[in-house]
């Protein structure tokens, strides 16, 4: 068995002591097993994994081959007890060949003491990094919010169980941003209606799309409940005009002066129609509509060089407000890169729904390792730093200064 | 419209710049002349500067740093070979190795210019500072792996002759193979941090086994595996020279392969 350090790396002494100590100090085992997890890891790419495989077996048909290999346990390879297995053989085999480039360390000097420091904190780092991935399994918890906007929760959903925060978050709006922007693929019209069910706390907002059905749930039914209401757009008009002899609607020009949309409500009462105009969010005609029709309606236009311009999305963003001990502790806004950390716990805006943009999902991350994993990443640095660059660049200074001698 | 055909201009100035080195560098190799030599390195410089000026063109043009799908990411290859390259010539004058530097990034550009080179906005979990870094990082580190590549082949034929200059020129391959792979590994180490640092804050977590994560881990593995070989059980020639073009086979794979034949958190990618 080839021991950790060979006499063309000025460490020193091979590895002494019992043979398993021998066997994890050896470069062949360290080595055999980063070519198990590099397999390991080839096969964890090419063979559907965890989610991917309810996506292919959701498809019609028969999936024998899946069968199988989700029976071996090839479908989870990398939360498999043989993968973690492998990891801590790594480990072990690092903590061993960590231990005597500490050793080796002191019997050298120069840029050779450096070189052997700059390994010993590599393989330092690696630990770390490892024991911050075990400090995530074993105290860090995940969990989902999805809420609208007026809502408070206090905890997150989670596979485990909940997440209960030491505080309150309310969302007080949800906001999608589209790029204005002259190089975007093409034009999406940003008109949007929305929807307001001031009692159900419920603000949905629709593309206006002519004849398509909008199903309005409460935010709090249960899953699976009929729509309260259904709601569609029968006509726009880009400049409403009404001709009291005719009694009809008709639109003076093409240019957006007066925007209206015709909405058709379903359910309540019955069926019924109103007029919705951008400029006079206040002024609704009713045709048949009961005095009591929860929903309230705004049309929103875009200005019109927005409207031209409008391109894909550029960014998804809550506003939410921090509630501790029934007081508004702090007013931020979570968006993608953009996380909000309070009392160990981390949320991310992960997720909206474009048929319901009062809506936000948000995810919720405790990681007590992070700190562990970020030492350790910036320990790796400094370590290579040392190898690579500090050890040669003075190993070189000293060879130059001799040979001037 | 000015800015654009500028754009292209400069594109198509550092193509065929690259191309003319290449052009240049052979003809040197077969006339033994040194002026071919020098005159196709100072193109690689030319082509370099030109690259940068179109780089730093697009990057005001777009308003963020252009390395956000599969054509500015093949630019930014072509460049980090070229100045990879021309950092190694600073010590070593291989005339091949600048024909085989010039070549590749001359077809990495004309491969670029078969996709979509329109300006487009960027997605929100590419909005960051990261971005910048992270790709430039890792990009540093396939440019340094694409050299080491290349002068291991080079040694693979090379090391077939038996004479002095051969000898010669298999010593100065096999310290460029190290001296590449080293840059490499710590410019590959940093993408894969600076990665994980971005996916933590974008995302909630550092490492989730995506294929892009999971492929640059094995190349890591390639890499670091090549380096205790060779430092510590004194690996070299043949074997050496292997193992680095395995390593590149996998940063191919990393880069393109998990683009288009896989799906992931990168698949922005081959856009």
């Amino acid at each position: 068995m080839s021991e950790c350090f060979e006499p063309n790396e000025p460490t020193g002494k091979p590895a002494s002591g019992n043979p398993i100590t021998r066997l994890l100090g050896s470069l062949v085992f360290a080595l055999t097993v980063v070519l198990l997890l590099a397999l390991a890891c080839i096969a964890g790419t090419l063979i559907p994994q965890g989610s991917q495989v309810e996506s292919y077996l959701a498809q019609p048909g028969d999936h024998p081959v899946l069968g199988v290999l989700t029976a071996l346990g090839l479908t989870r390879i990398f939360y498999s007890w043989w993968f973690v297995g492998l990891l801590f053989a790594l480990a072990a085999s690092l903590l061993v060949c960590t231990r005597l480039r500490y050793r080796a360390m002191k019997r050298v000097t120069g840029s050779s003491r450096l070189r052997v420091m700059g390994s010993f904190i590599t393989h330092v780092s690696l630990l770390l990094i490892l024991s911050g991935g075990v400090v995530r399994v074993i105290w860090g918890q995940k969990g989902m919010i999805q809420f609208h906007a007026g809502q408070v929760v206090d905890r997150a959903e989670s596979p485990e169980g909940e997440l209960v925060f030491p505080f309150s978050i309310r969302l007080v709006k949800f906001d999608l941003e589209f790029h204005t922007n002259a190089m975007a693929s093409k034009e999406t019209p940003s008109d949007r209606l929305l929807v307001l069910w001031p009692e159900k706390e419920l603000v949905a907002h629709y593309p206006i799309e002519l004849n398509v059905e909008r199903s309005v749930v409460a935010a709090n039914a249960p899953a699976g409940t009929s729509p309260a209401f259904r709601v569609k757009v029968l006509r726009y008009v880009p400049d409403f005009t009404f001709d009291g002899a005719t009694g009809e609607v008709k639109s003076r020009s093409d240019v957006p002066n007066n925007p209206a949309v015709q909405v058709e409500v379903i359910g309540g009462a019955g069926t019924n129609t109103q007029w919705v105009f951008s400029r006079f969010p206040d002024f609704g005609s009713h045709a048949g509509a009961g005095a009591d029709m929860p929903l309230k309606f705004r049309f929103q236009t875009a200005p019109p060089e927005e409207r031209r311009m409008q391109g894909p999305i550029k960014a998804f963003k809550s506003t939410v407000e921090v509630i501790e001990n029934g007081v508004v502790a702090d007013t931020r806004t979570i968006a993608v890169n953009s996380p909000l950390s309070r009392g160990g716990f981390t949320f991310y805006q992960t997720s909206y729904n474009p048929d319901d943009l009062s809506w936000s999902a948000l995810q919720v991350v405790r990681d007590p390792g992070v700190p562990v994993v970020y030492a350790g990443f910036a320990l790796m640095m400094v370590g290579l730093t040392l190898v690579f660059c500090i050890a040669p660049w003075l190993g070189e200074q000293t060879r130059m200064t001799g040979e001037l001698r | 419209m000015t800015t654009i055909l500028s754009m292209t201009t400069l594109f198509n100035a550092s193509l065929a710049v690259y191309f003319c080195a290449m052009v240049c560098a052979v003809t040197g190799l077969i006339s033994r002349k040194m002026l071919f030599d020098r005159v196709a390195n100072a193109l690689i410089v030319a082509g370099v500067s030109i690259q940068t000026l179109y780089l730093g063109v697009r990057w005001v043009e777009a308003g963020r740093a252009p390395f956000s799908n599969m054509f500015e990411s093949l630019v930014l290859f072509g460049w980090t070979v070229a100045v990879v390259y021309l950092l190694l010539r600073i010590r070593t004058k291989l005339p091949w190795l600048a024909a085989a530097a010039a070549a590749l990034s001359a077809l990495v550009l004309a491969h670029a210019s078969t996709f979509e080179s329109d300006i487009r906005p960027l997605m929100p979990a590419l909005q960051s500072n990261w971005l910048s870094f992270h790709v430039m990082t890792c990009f540093l580190g396939y440019g340094a792996f694409a050299i080491s590549a290349l002068a291991s082949i080079g040694f693979l034929v090379v090391s077939r002759q038996n004479s002095t200059v051969a000898s010669d020129t298999r010593q100065s391959l096999e310290m460029i193979v190290v001296q590449t792979i080293s840059f490499g590994f710590l410019f590959l180490t940093l993408g894969i941090l600076t990665g994980a640092v971005w996916a933590n804050s974008a995302w909630g977590t550092y490492w989730s086994w995506d294929p892009k994560e999971t492929w640059s881990l094995i190349t890591w593995f390639v890499y670091a595996a090549f380096l205790h070989f060779k430092f510590m059980r004194g690996w070299r020639g043949r074997r050496a020279a292997w193992i680095s073009i395995l390593g590149f086979i996998s940063v191919l794979f990393t880069y393109y392969g998990v683009n288009f034949l896989l799906s992931g958190l990168h698949s922005y990618a081959k856009q």
